[in-house]
């Protein structure tokens, strides 16, 4: 026998309970981590990740340095090992003239970017993270796991740059009152054949 | 051991090179117009003349004016400022000047808040008389020290004292350039058998071997100019005596020291400190032990890049009869390092003259020591010592050997030396 629907009634305590988990659930299906494929590597986004703001932001503006490690890897879709991965060091600095960001991707040869917005700068840095896909399986499924801190001694100690000091940035990334910052891990199940092609690029893998 | 000065090695070379331009800050292409340091309550632009800072911090800073920006010098900046206001934290902060393309820096100085301290005074391993050590507990509320402190010391003195200290001090008694202190210390003492043994053959040079020792020293510094400062206060020291009988005996005295430190910077930074104290012990204080002592030091260090050359010479003399505690001693980690104070004189004597030459190149030292320590009307035989360890910031590790004919057993010290 149907109840008519003026019957139904909802506790005070459901509608609580509802309320406060509507919104988590929101927040576990916004994952920021979308992956694009241009047919040899696969390419991270993360629209809703920003991480030049809070107290980055504020040592950034005050002329000071923020450095940033980002981590990629490719599981195997049982999550037993990593298959592929990419690491990018990257420093920041805010022109407090111009008000634009400048970005050095630390490496064998150091490549810097200016005069770019905080999205800009953002997007910058992760599109430096793609992952080859050479003797990826396009049927399979993967897993793509992303991490972003901010960078610390630890990560700089061992670089010797070409025209960098880096002894300096070891020095800012030393100060006490630098605590790391975590963003992620923010993960994504992949399959090649799926994946949104990027416009404009094809593939030399056929 | 070895791995620990691998590690301040590495530590120094980062540390030294960490003054170079930093390629990686976009800010770099500006010029500085102005520099300011601000503190609680108050605001000064280093162009200005003031004695807020330092002569040679306010040129350094001054230097940067009109200069690109050079964000490596800043931090360095930032942490001699730390260090002369004795801050918690000095941070900086590089904002957009007057003038396109010019920036303002200003450093901002954090006084440190009434909170508590651990600080290790003194840490040190003599391989002859072992280990002493010092520790102090400070509360500070704005210009107000409390301070507690543990010790047991066999390395100052030829007595091994153990006790506690308490200290307050303000350093702000109406104006910047008056500090206060109350100091008072209570010891437990214990003694070397060569030194009782040359009390007994020596009678009346000097007092007994007291039980305990308590000494209670209000002083006042004041600043009379900025290199030179005079403190003058009063110790009021109690003897405990156990033989022939439990007494107590008293050595009150009047000190007075006047002190000249100097700091030339240029490519050269150079460091003058000179000394002179006097400890008066007169009947008018209802002293049990007159006498008076003089003591004179000269301090000299000349650094460039990594190397550094430093001149010590104290001369020191009493007259009267002084007892144990206000005797001079040499063969500690101080004088004449490498010998044993015990064979040189166990209950000290009435005349020091000492001198050191230390060389240092980054965290390497290497140290020549003659001096002599004698009783008036006694020949006064001149000694020497040499000595090589690794000294970074406080911490100490040194060999030290005793220039002498015969058999030569080296001292090795280590420890954290202040």
């Amino acid at each position: 026998m149907d109840v008519p629907a003026r019957e139904l009634k909802i506790s005070r305590r459901s509608w609580l309970l509802a309320g406060l988990v509507t919104p988590l659930l929101r927040a576990w299906g916004a994952d920021p981590l979308k992956v694009q494929y241009d047919g040899d590597n696969l390419h991270i986004a993360a629209p809703t990740l920003h991480f030049l703001n809070g107290k980055p932001l504020e040592r950034l503006k005050d002329g000071d340095v923020v450095a940033y490690v980002a981590q990629v890897e490719l599981w195997d879709d049982a999550r037993s090992a990593v298959l592929k991965q990419q690491r990018g060091r990257f420093v920041v600095s805010y022109a407090l003239w111009e008000e634009k960001f400048s970005v050095t991707q630390l490496g064998s040869s150091p490549r810097t970017v200016e005069g770019l917005s905080a999205t800009g700068a953002e997007i910058w840095c992760l599109n430096q993270m793609a992952i080859p896909t050479l003797n990826l399986e396009p049927e399979r499924f993967y897993w793509l796991r992303f991490n972003l801190r901010t960078g610390n001694p630890r990560d700089f100690a061992a670089e010797d740059q070409v025209g960098i000091s880096i002894h300096r940035l070891i020095e800012i990334l030393s100060r006490k009152n630098a605590p790391e910052i975590h963003w992620g891990p923010f993960e994504a199940r992949v399959r090649l054949t799926d994946l949104p092609r990027m416009v404009g690029r094809g593939s030399r893998n056929g | 051991m070895r791995y620990s000065w691998l590690g301040c090695l590495l530590m120094g070379s980062l540390l030294m090179a960490g003054t170079q331009d930093s390629d990686l800050n976009v800010n770099k292409r500006y010029t500085v117009d102005t520099v300011i340091v601000s503190g609680k309550g108050w605001k000064t632009n280093v162009s200005d003349q003031n004695d807020r800072i330092s002569a040679g911090l306010r040129r350094d800073l001054a230097a940067l004016v009109g200069q690109k920006l050079n964000p490596g010098i800043l931090d360095g900046l930032a942490l001699r400022l730390k260090k002369e206001y004795s801050a918690r934290e000095v941070s900086h902060h590089i904002l957009r000047g007057d003038v396109p393309d010019h920036v303002l820096v200003e450093f901002d100085v954090k006084p440190s808040r009434g909170n508590i301290d651990a600080t290790l005074t003194k840490f040190v391993y003599d391989s002859k008389q072992g280990w002493s050590g010092a520790g102090a507990l400070g509360f500070t509320v704005q210009q107000n020290t409390f301070l507690f402190g543990v010790a047991s010391d066999g390395d100052t003195l030829n007595e091994r004292f153990a006790g506690v200290s308490a200290r307050y001090e303000n350093k702000h008694l109406g104006s910047d350039r008056v500090n206060l202190r109350f100091q008072f210390e209570s010891y437990h003492e214990q003694w070397n058998q060569n030194t009782l043994n040359a009390l007994a053959t020596h009678p009346n040079e000097t007092s007994d071997a007291y039980r305990t020792r308590q000494n209670f020293q209000p002083t006042a510094t004041i600043a009379l100019a900025k290199p030179l400062t005079l403190e003058f206060g009063v110790g009021f020291e109690r003897l405990q005596n156990q033989y022939p009988a439990a007494h107590i005996e008293t050595a009150n005295a009047v000190i007075t020291t006047l002190r000249y430190h100097r700091r030339f910077e240029s490519d050269v930074q150079q460091d003058l400190d000179a000394g002179y104290t006097l400890r008066a012990a007169t009947k008018l204080l209802g002293t049990d032990f007159v006498y008076n002592s003089h003591t004179l030091g000269l301090h000299y260090r000349i650094a460039k890049g990594k190397h550094q050359l430093l001149e010590s010479a104290e001369a020191g003399a009493i007259g009267g009869k002084a007892p144990l505690a206000d005797r001079f001693v040499a063969g500690n980690s101080s004088y004449l390092r490498g010998w044993n104070k015990y064979d040189i004189d166990p209950i000290g004597g009435n005349r020091l003259l000492h001198n050191s030459v230390e060389y240092r190149y980054g965290p390497l030292q290497a140290f020549y020591d003659a001096g002599a320590v004698w009783d008036n009307g006694q020949p006064a035989i001149a000694r020497h010592s040499v000595g090589v360890g690794f000294k970074e910031s406080i911490f100490s590790l040194a060999v030290a050997f005793p220039v002498k004919a015969g058999h030569v057993e080296p001292i090795f010290m280590m420890g954290m030396i202040y």
